[in-house]
């Protein structure tokens, strides 16, 4: 026993010292020696790239395709490019830190610009790119941040995203031409107004008895509607660069104008618009002839298609009558059925989908000519056509023109509300989805909760203000 | 440690204790000495991905830390075996008898000490991927993680910070409130719901007269076998508007309901309760059907001679012996429903309710703590709350399990 | 006599009544319990993916497109592969899974320890944590040992934690009689002995009952494997299934309905075994 005691003094001395040393020795050692420039400009050769690309693009073929052609380009260097095969939403900042993120991401201007708080992503030398020039100030906004008084630029536009109506032509009344073409312009008025539109629902629903429908939205799913707000003078962060998340101005302006729009949108639809049920049944209901118009975003046209053949026609007969259009104009008064003050451009949310390149990567500047490479002209040009994307390349939009030069027109001219680059992004969408649907079950259930200019004002300040808890109250 | 051990020649074991010495301090001098340090600091360089720099990641850097204090744990385990080994030896020599030879000894670990090597593998799994965990999420109760605050950031100590919070803050309280009693409530009733239907359902399958007992016994086992996120996909598409509900609804000429719509609040909350008994009960009654085949058949025949109903059969007989057969799985039924996350999860997400603070009228306490911590990202917050809850219910689960008889007259049946 | 009779009749028309009233309730109970499932698989053989083509309940034309689909369009929803992950995991969790917590039972059943009595109570509150909050922390550990993308992560972790929930398990070993036990020992068996040679023939109810449960949980969980497994090839069926897009209902009940027949056949085939495992291991908790 006598033995054992000095032992066992000795022996936790000898382990705390362990301890104790090498705790100590970690907590001086932190000396970090600076980073060098990550873009040297040196292409790093034998390496395999890791692409994060979205689902469409996959399923499609067309990452099949960009790969391909990529890979055959730099065989010399030894640059492989290959799909990362995650999920299309995977999150970089869990991912990446611990070396399991891709190496080169596609997502939408929201996701990419979450990252740079904790410098996940690189800020790129946009200049050094083919497509620099070729892309317009707006878009290369979308991924631009201020930081301690420098603009840095973090992401490649490849494509506008903004709603867009659907309608199938087949199904206008036979008349429009003498009945519902009222400036004579040969384009029917349901898809150039919302007033037009209105009317038009309206008397497909009372005909047809509640059997079929005009226009038909899942009105809750804010990402559609709040442009109705926003039309109005709503906004959804402050600050010059729309990022102030302090300033919530969801009850800016005239936005309650907006909320009575989608009221009585709601009207002339059924109690699924309170609801996401119109997101999913659209394909199939447009296709059965159910609903005559939608809106949604021009990179779902495929399952459109698909459910037209589904339904028995042809992909001919599909692609011919299922269109697609900018979406139409307000009336200035904010009243659906008062057209007297004439019509305005409806603004709309929208975004910026591109490339990034993670901050973990280990081949910056192999990732960067993927980059260059993936938005080149032709790469570009490809996406659009097997994807029907709308390129945010210039020299592509004035070849094809159309619907895409007027979605990169409503870009520059801010009828598209970007989806703001921060992260309380991801706080708005449960407040916002909450009020709307219940101001579209207001007027359908026959309550007058929502009726007056007062009430739908008031809502959207409790909005904004529930918006505001959720990012604030329990940060402070 | 194993010097003891080699100084009476006993070389296999000794050398043994050596060899797990040296991996322990081999341990401690490469990562465990820095994460222990870790744990307290949770770092001092911030980490920039933009320059190469990797700073320090406050929130592995505690549970690393966490990992070195249960290293260090099992290591003041091992050397008190071995102490006591020692001393074991040295009485023996002292005493001039023959001591223990390593064969006998692990011999011992299959017979005597059976217990000790057939937990050892559990105990430290669940120290790892349970414990650890849980005293993660409980110190971070008492950080500021959270918000903007994470990594690359520093995570810091902030003591009982986040409590006050929860206290001060006006939202928080009358939202806690309204959503525990609730849960409560739905605590109380689902469990009394899946408890007597499936117990009925058992007596119902029981009955003499029943024939082809395995068959009727099938369909409640279908409902079981079908995982439990399909079956809440499936029933929220059925209760929504656009669903088959609706459809006949309104085929009959009816206004569509809105069984879970934004301002639904009971008619949620009892479909709720309807399909937390559709995927229950079926566990419930196979349990109750086990039970009452181990009745004892003479009570009842008993009864019948005295002229007793089937009624009073069941109050007397049946419903005293399958409660007492039965409290165990009613506490942890009852702490299942009380958690029960998934339910309104799928059936009612992304809805918030008015005066609620940040939740809906159907939330639990769970997918309340699930909106702030996870979707909100207030870990801390989240963990406060949690562990506040926590302490309340373990505090009365205990309770109602020391003073069950099962707990009590644990070795009556010996 | 006469009114004997009359008794008589009255006692069988009531019986008669019982019986009756008794196949209704069943009856009813069956088709609540059916219906769902019958409405899944008939959507499951739904011609069109969508579900938004049915009349009420019911789909318009039958096909057996959806699972056709299922295992040849294997680009972005490889069910086949996620199939063979889940089965793996799920195996190798059951195997594990079933080990230790038996052994942790049958100790805790058999063996009078010191600290017995508070492991027992540690483990009754510990399993009350909510255990969402501990992903994050399983996700970080995770990291750093290097497991994220393994399988093998995920079936550490699922058998890792499955001793916390032995006290069924236990009940049931309580309820074997010691003398067994005794008399095994008296013939100079070790407890090792015993366990394996007399006490383990015994509890295949039990044994039947702790692998199904630590078999199904795998198979059905998707935070988990969510969270670990990011590379699509090493998903497992119930993350595949919920990435499935809201348009392909018919393509998800396909994919249900093969991942729930294994669960029902093992089941059936086990029911027995169930009954008495859970019962026997109640009484005792």
């Amino acid at each position: 026993m006598k033995k054992i005691l000095p032992a066992l003094i000795a022996h936790i001395a000898i382990i705390l010292a362990v301890i104790i040393a090498f705790g100590v020795m970690s907590v001086v050692r932190k000396t970090y020696a600076g980073g060098a420039e990550k873009f040297t400009g040196e292409l790093e050769r034998n390496v395999t790239l890791h692409i994060l690309e979205n689902n469409t693009a996959k399923e499609q073929g067309y990452l099949e395709e960009l790969l391909n052609a990529f890979n055959e380009k730099y065989k010399e260097y030894g640059i492989k490019a290959v799909d990362a095969n995650v999920d299309q939403f995977n999150d970089l900042e869990q991912s990446g830190p611990f070396g399991y993120g891709p190496d080169v991401l596609y997502q939408a201007n929201d996701a990419v610009m979450k990252y740079v708080d904790g410098h996940h992503i690189l800020p790129l030398p946009i200049e050094q790119l083919d497509c620099y020039e070729h892309i317009s100030e707006n878009a290369w906004d979308a991924y631009t941040t201020t930081i301690s008084e420098q603009e840095y630029v973090f992401g490649v536009p490849v494509n506008i995203q903004q709603p867009l109506l659907f309608y199938r032509d087949d199904l206008l009344p036979d008349n429009w031409e003498t009945e519902w073409d009222d400036d004579k312009n040969g384009v029917p008025d349901m898809i150039e107004n919302w007033s037009a539109l209105y009317r038009y629902s309206k008397q497909v629903k009372q005909q047809s008895n509640g059997k079929k429908y005009g226009y038909m939205q899942s009105l809750l799913d804010s990402y559609f509607s709040s442009g109705y707000l926003f039309s109005f003078g709503g906004y959804l962060f402050g600050g010059e660069d729309g990022t102030d998340t302090y300033d919530i101005g969801l009850a800016n302006g005239d936005s309650y104008k907006g909320a009575k729009i989608i009221r009585q949108l709601a009207s002339v639809m059924n109690m699924e618009c309170t609801e996401f049920t119109i997101s999913d049944n659209r394909y199939t209901r447009l296709a059965s002839g159910t609903y005559f118009a939608t809106m949604t975003t021009p990179d779902v046209y495929t399952m459109f298609i698909r459910e037209m053949v589904n339904a028995g026609y042809t992909e001919e007969y599909a692609k011919e009558h299922v269109k697609m259009v900018n979406v139409p104009k307000l009336p200035v008064s904010g009243d659906l059925e008062d057209e007297s003050q004439g019509f305005m451009d409806m603004t709309v949310m929208g975004g910026v989908n591109g490339y990034a390149i993670s901050s973990y990567t280990k081949y910056p500047n192999a990732s960067l000519e993927f980059v260059n490479f993936a938005t080149s002209y032709d790469m570009v040009k490809k996406r659009n056509q097997i994807l029907g994307i709308s390129p945010a390349r210039k020299d592509i939009i004035e070849e094809i023109g159309g619907l895409d030069k007027i979605i990169n027109e409503n870009l520059d001219s801010g009828s598209i509300y970007v989806m703001p680059s921060v992260c309380a992004t991801s706080q708005i969408w449960s407040p916002m989805e909450t009020f709307f649907s219940l101001i579209a079950g207001d007027i359908l259930e026959g309550k007058s909760a929502y009726a007056t200019d007062e009430s739908l004002k008031k809502g959207l300040e409790g909005v904004s203000k529930n918006i505001y808890d959720a990012i604030h109250t329990l940060a402070g | 440690m194993g010097l003891g051990q080699l100084l009476y020649k006993q070389w296999t074991k000794g050398s043994m204790f050596i060899l797990l010495q040296v991996a322990f301090i081999l341990y401690f001098v490469f990562t465990g000495g820095a994460d222990l340090f870790g744990l307290f600091t949770l770092g001092q360089v911030k980490g920039d991905a933009w320059f190469g720099i990797a700073g320090d990641n406050s929130v592995v850097m505690m549970l690393m830390g966490i990992f070195a204090v249960i290293m260090i744990m099992f290591y003041i385990a091992i050397y008190i075996v071995n102490v006591k080994d020692v001393y074991a030896t040295q009485c023996a020599e002292d005493t001039l008898k023959e001591p223990l030879s390593f064969k006998s000894q692990a011999a011992s670990l299959l017979d005597k000490n059976f217990h000790k090597t057939a937990l050892t593998l559990p105990i430290i799994g669940v120290c790892i991927f349970s414990i650890l965990p849980i005293v993660f999420m409980i110190l971070i109760a008492f950080t500021n993680y959270g918000g903007t605050t994470v990594p690359p950031e520093l995570v810091d100590w902030v003591g009982f910070e986040n409590f006050g919070k929860i206290l001060t803050l006006g939202q928080f309280a009358p939202t806690f409130f309204k959503i525990f009693g609730w849960n409560l409530m739905w605590a109380v009733l689902s469990t009394a719901i899946n408890f007597f239907a499936g117990i009925g359902l058992a007596l119902l399958l029981n009955k003499a007269c029943v024939k082809c007992k395995a068959i009727w016994r099938a369909f409640p086992i279908l409902a079981y076998a079908i995982p439990g996120f399909i079956t809440l996909l499936g029933f929220k598409f059925m209760f929504s508007y656009g669903g088959p509900i609706n459809y006949y609804i309104q085929q009959g000429g009816g206004d569509a309901i809105g069984f879970l719509a934004v301002n639904s609040k009971w008619t949620a909350r009892l479909i709720g309760l309807g399909v937390n008994a559709w995927i229950s009960v079926p566990s419930i009654m196979l349990l109750a059907t086990g039970i009452l085949s181990n009745l004892n058949n003479d009570l009842y025949e008993a009864a019948r001679v005295d002229g007793a109903s089937a009624w009073r059969q069941f109050i007397k007989i049946t419903l005293p012996y399958v409660l007492f057969a039965t409290t165990p799985v009613l506490i942890t039924q009852f702490i299942n429903n009380f958690n029960n996350f998934g339910i309104f999860y799928f059936l009612r997400d992304g809805v918030i309710s008015d005066s609620y603070f940040l939740a809906n009228n159907t939330d639990l306490l769970i997918n309340w703590l699930y909106r702030i911590s996870i979707d909100n990202n207030y870990y801390s917050i989240g963990a406060a709350i949690s562990l506040i809850i926590f302490i309340v219910t373990s505090i009365i689960s205990l309770t109602v399990y020391i003073l069950s008889p099962s707990y009590k007259q644990e070795e009556t049946f010996r | 006599m006469n009114k004997a009779k009359a008794k008589v009749v009255k006692s069988k028309s009531k019986k008669v009544l019982n019986v009756l009233i008794t196949y209704c309730i069943l009856i009813v109970v069956a088709f609540i319990f059916f219906f769902p499932c019958l409405w899944l698989i008939l959507a499951s053989f739904s011609k069109s993916g969508s579900i938004y083509s049915f009349d009420g309940f019911f789909p318009k034309e039958y096909g057996i497109d959806a699972f056709k689909t299922l295992f040849t369009d294997t680009v972005m929803y490889n069910y086949p592969k996620w199939f063979l992950n889940t089965l793996f995991i799920s195996v190798m969790s059951c195997i594990f899974g079933t080990l230790l917590t038996i052994l942790t039972a049958y100790c805790m059943s058999r063996f009078r320890f010191k600290s017995r009595k508070k492991l027992m109570k540690a483990t009754l509150v510990l399993g009350m944590f909510p255990s969402f909050m501990g992903t994050i922390a399983v996700y970080l550990l995770m990291t750093q040992f290097n497991l994220i993308n393994q399988q093998w992560g995920l079936i550490l972790i699922y058998s890792g934690t499955a001793p916390m929930g032995y006290m069924v398990q236990k009940g049931f070993f309580d309820t074997i009689p010691y003398s067994i036990d005794e008399a095994a020992r008296i013939d100079g068996a070790s407890n090792f002995t015993v366990f394996v040679k007399f006490i383990l023939p015994l509890s295949k109810p039990i044994l039947v009952y702790t692998a199904l449960t630590s078999f199904t949980w795998p198979w059905s969980d998707f935070i988990l494997p969510k969270m670990l497994l990011q590379n699509r090839d090493l998903w497992t069926v119930a993350v595949g299934l919920m990435s499935l897009g809201e348009t392909e209902f018919a393509r998800f009940a396909a994919g249900s309905i093969i991942i729930a027949i294994p669960i029902i056949i093992l089941y059936f085939c086990l029911v027995k075994y169930m009954i008495n495992g859970m019962s026997a291991g109640a009484v005792k908790e």
